[in-house]
């Protein structure tokens, strides 16, 4: 089984300071996306279980230098190969340009089974991408996934819903996104981290997969990205602890929140 | 040049650091107040990580990186101490992998394929094992023989303040230590030589002292009569063992700035987090500048510190692989000065920290308390004492007129 995951490299989140209501961006250091981890030890479990299969990271990006480190982890985590998109028109791209780029690249990588990607990216988190490229290469997609086995049609997959769990199967080729209670993502030992230098990793460019800088043109515009403001309710409790939690729970039921 | 880490050096960091804060951390006060050791399964993950690995070579076993050796063991030892800071783990861990060091750079073949392939796999504890009851600063004057008959080094005398004696009973064979031994007693220090000496051998026993700090890790005294140590247990030359343990101190000195660095940048933060949040007359304690000037002076001193271990490692490094490029005393003076400055500023930044959380700092609810007992056995001897340091540095620098370690007459 050809597994291909897509990875993202972000700005460290935690490393973000806000100043003026806007995140100041200077020298972040960069950070393999937290789902994408997920997706990629998923890969790595899927390969051991079936066995004769092999997992190929793909990473699209502006610069190379930016995901120099991101393909070095997930080498020493155990990914076979790495694809690298590495061109300068795509620094000013949104989802459906990152889409296309990828759908193009797993068109030119030819063979591949299943496509996994993390619901969303530990960033933007619109998770849109998996999506856009499943409809982009026509195949079956399934959102969400929790546990993957070889198996069914040509993939069983388990996927998280809000509040039930629904068990899908789907053939192959497909593209699978996948939560984070799906694993624990492996820590690479040094000896794996010294071995991924030595993995084939190719880079193509825009041009390589015949796709024109326009193609990849941002087609929205970011206006403010500020979280919603809610209004507190300010309800102080009087009374002691008794009082105060008959009290908590009389809110919450006229709020609607307790014995819907 | 370029003083930032390599990507893979930033990816192991990173991982350690991932690993520690998530699995040791939560239990290092548990290590420091149980006695019982470096429990299993921390040091597997250990293990797993590469981490006792990174001083031994492939083929043992191992995961070094020629010429880089010292600097993954350094970043390894500064994320294990920030993540305990009781000291337990990190010295426990930089004595195995500083250690393995040497005994793959002086063992002969047989002990390195006895000795490294378990340690890189953590099923053994290997230590260093100088310090008599009579001294440990003065080696050059110590009193256990190891004469030569019948194909052994039969060891008499005597061990004191050393680490690891019930880690090395846990772990069994082939535990053991580096050590140094009299095997000509007409010469000097050129009479002495460098040995394993595997713990389990007939006519060793041990004994184990109460500390003071650094309760995971035990320290004890050996007794050694008639216990011979097969001869593929030499370290290097016969008559050669002090330059050699003493290469051997440069590499452990390394582990050692580590180790308090690791734990200064943690008790930092710790420190700056909380005299952020707690407020006195009306203001977050940071915003009085007895308390912000007196974190950033230590600051200053982790920051250039780090600095100096980092060129440290790389020139003990960068020496192995390119001989003749640094004279011993370039190396010695540069180890020397962060063996001797990074324990006292460990202690100070826990002694400082302690300050601003006042009653709280006392009590075991932070880990300061546990770190400034960790730390001070870095103080006292440890690897060194800090006025042997300056011993080292003042004879390196200004010659024999200068030299605290050979009596005129
Ligand atoms: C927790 C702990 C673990 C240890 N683990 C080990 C171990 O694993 N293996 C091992 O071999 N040893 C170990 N030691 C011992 C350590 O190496 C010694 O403490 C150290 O070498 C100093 O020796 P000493 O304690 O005998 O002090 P001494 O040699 O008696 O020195 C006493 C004091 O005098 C100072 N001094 C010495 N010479 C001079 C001078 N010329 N001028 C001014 N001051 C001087 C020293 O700095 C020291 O402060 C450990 C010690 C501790 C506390």
């Amino acid at each position: 089984m050809d597994i291909v995951v897509s990875v993202k490299t972000n700005l460290d989140l935690q490393m973000i300071r806000i100043k003026n209501r806007e995140p100041v961006l200077e020298a972040i250091p960069y950070k393999t996306g937290d789902l994408d981890k997920n997706a990629v030890e998923a890969a790595l479990q899927l390969r051991d279980a079936v066995g004769d299969s092999k997992v190929i990271a793909l990473t699209v990006a502006e610069s190379n230098r930016k995901v120099r480190e991101t393909i070095k982890e997930v080498l020493a985590m155990g990914a076979d190969e790495a694809v690298l998109i590495v061109d300068p028109a795509l620094e000013s791209t949104d989802q459906a340009g990152v889409a296309r780029t990828l759908a193009a690249a797993l068109q030119k990588i030819g063979s591949y089974d299943l496509v996994l990607f993390g619901e969303g990216s530990s960033d933007d988190y619109s998770g849109q991408v998996g999506p856009r490229v499943a409809e982009l290469l026509g195949v079956p997609q399934i959102g969400y996934a929790r546990k993957i086995t070889a198996g069914g049609a040509g993939v069983l997959v388990e996927r998280s819903m809000d509040e039930f769990i629904e068990t899908l199967e789907a053939p192959l080729p497909a593209v699978l996104t996948v939560v984070s209670e799906i694993n624990e993502p492996r820590i690479p030992s040094l000896m794996n981290i010294m071995k991924a230098g030595k993995k084939p990793t190719e880079e193509w460019s825009l041009a390589d997969l015949g796709l024109d800088p326009a193609a990849v043109a941002s087609s929205c515009e970011t206006l403010s990205n500020l979280a919603e403001e809610q209004d507190r309710k300010h309800v102080m409790l009087e009374g002691g602890a008794v009082d105060q939690a008959a009290g908590l729970v009389n809110a919450l039921l006229k709020e609607g929140i307790l014995g819907r | 040049m370029d003083f930032r880490y390599s990507t893979e050096q930033e990816l192991f960091r990173q991982g350690v650091r991932e690993w520690a804060t998530k699995n040791l951390e939560p239990r290092a006060r548990q290590i420091d107040k149980d006695e019982d050791g470096i429990p299993e399964d921390i040091v597997q993950g250990l293990v797993d990580l590469g981490v006792f690995g990174v001083t031994i070579p492939e083929e043992l076993g191992g995961c070094a990186v020629p010429g880089e050796e010292l600097i993954y063991a350094m970043i390894a030892v500064h994320e294990i101490a920030r993540a305990d800071l009781s000291m337990s783990t990190p010295v426990y861990t930089l004595l195995t992998i500083g250690w393995s060091y040497i005994v793959n750079k002086f063992g002969t073949q047989q002990l390195r394929e006895e000795v490294l392939p378990a340690a890189a796999a953590g099923k053994a504890f290997v230590g260093i094992n100088t310090t008599e009851p009579g001294g440990g600063s003065d080696l050059a004057r110590i009193k256990t023989t190891g004469f030569k008959s019948d194909g052994h080094y039969v060891l008499n005398g005597e061990k004191a303040y050393v680490s690891g004696p019930k880690e090395c009973m846990k772990l069994g064979a082939p535990s053991g230590h580096c050590s140094l031994v009299v095997t000509d007693p007409s010469t000097g220090h050129k009479g002495l030589t460098f040995i394993y000496i595997p713990a389990h051998l007939d006519g060793i026993s041990w004994t184990v002292y109460e500390d003071m700090g650094r309760m995971g890790l035990s320290t004890g005294g050996w007794l050694y009569k008639d216990a011979k140590v097969p001869e593929y247990c030499l370290l290097g030359e016969e008559g050669k063992g002090f330059y050699h343990v003493m290469e051997g101190f440069n590499a452990a000195r390394v582990l050692v700035a580590a180790a308090c660095l690791g734990g200064a940048e943690k008790g930092l933060e710790i420190s700056a987090e909380y005299s952020t949040q707690r407020k006195m007359f009306g203001r977050p304690l940071i915003k009085y500048e007895a308390t912000s000037f007196e974190m950033v002076n230590d600051w200053m001193q982790l920051d250039m510190l780090k600095l100096n271990l980092l060129r440290g490692a790389w020139m003990i490094g960068y020496e192995s692989q390119n001989p003749g490029t640094f004279s011993r005393k370039d190396i010695n003076k540069v180890i020397a000065t962060v063996k001797c400055l990074s324990p006292t500023l460990g202690h100070e930044v826990a002694r400082h920290g302690m300050m601003y959380h006042g009653a709280f700092g006392y009590t075991k609810e932070t880990p300061l308390e546990m770190m400034l007992r960790g730390i001070m056995s870095y103080e006292v001897g440890a690897e060194g004492g800090l006025n042997v340091m300056r011993g080292i540095i003042a004879r390196d620098l200004w010659g024999e007129a200068a030299n605290p370690f050979r009596a005129d007459d």
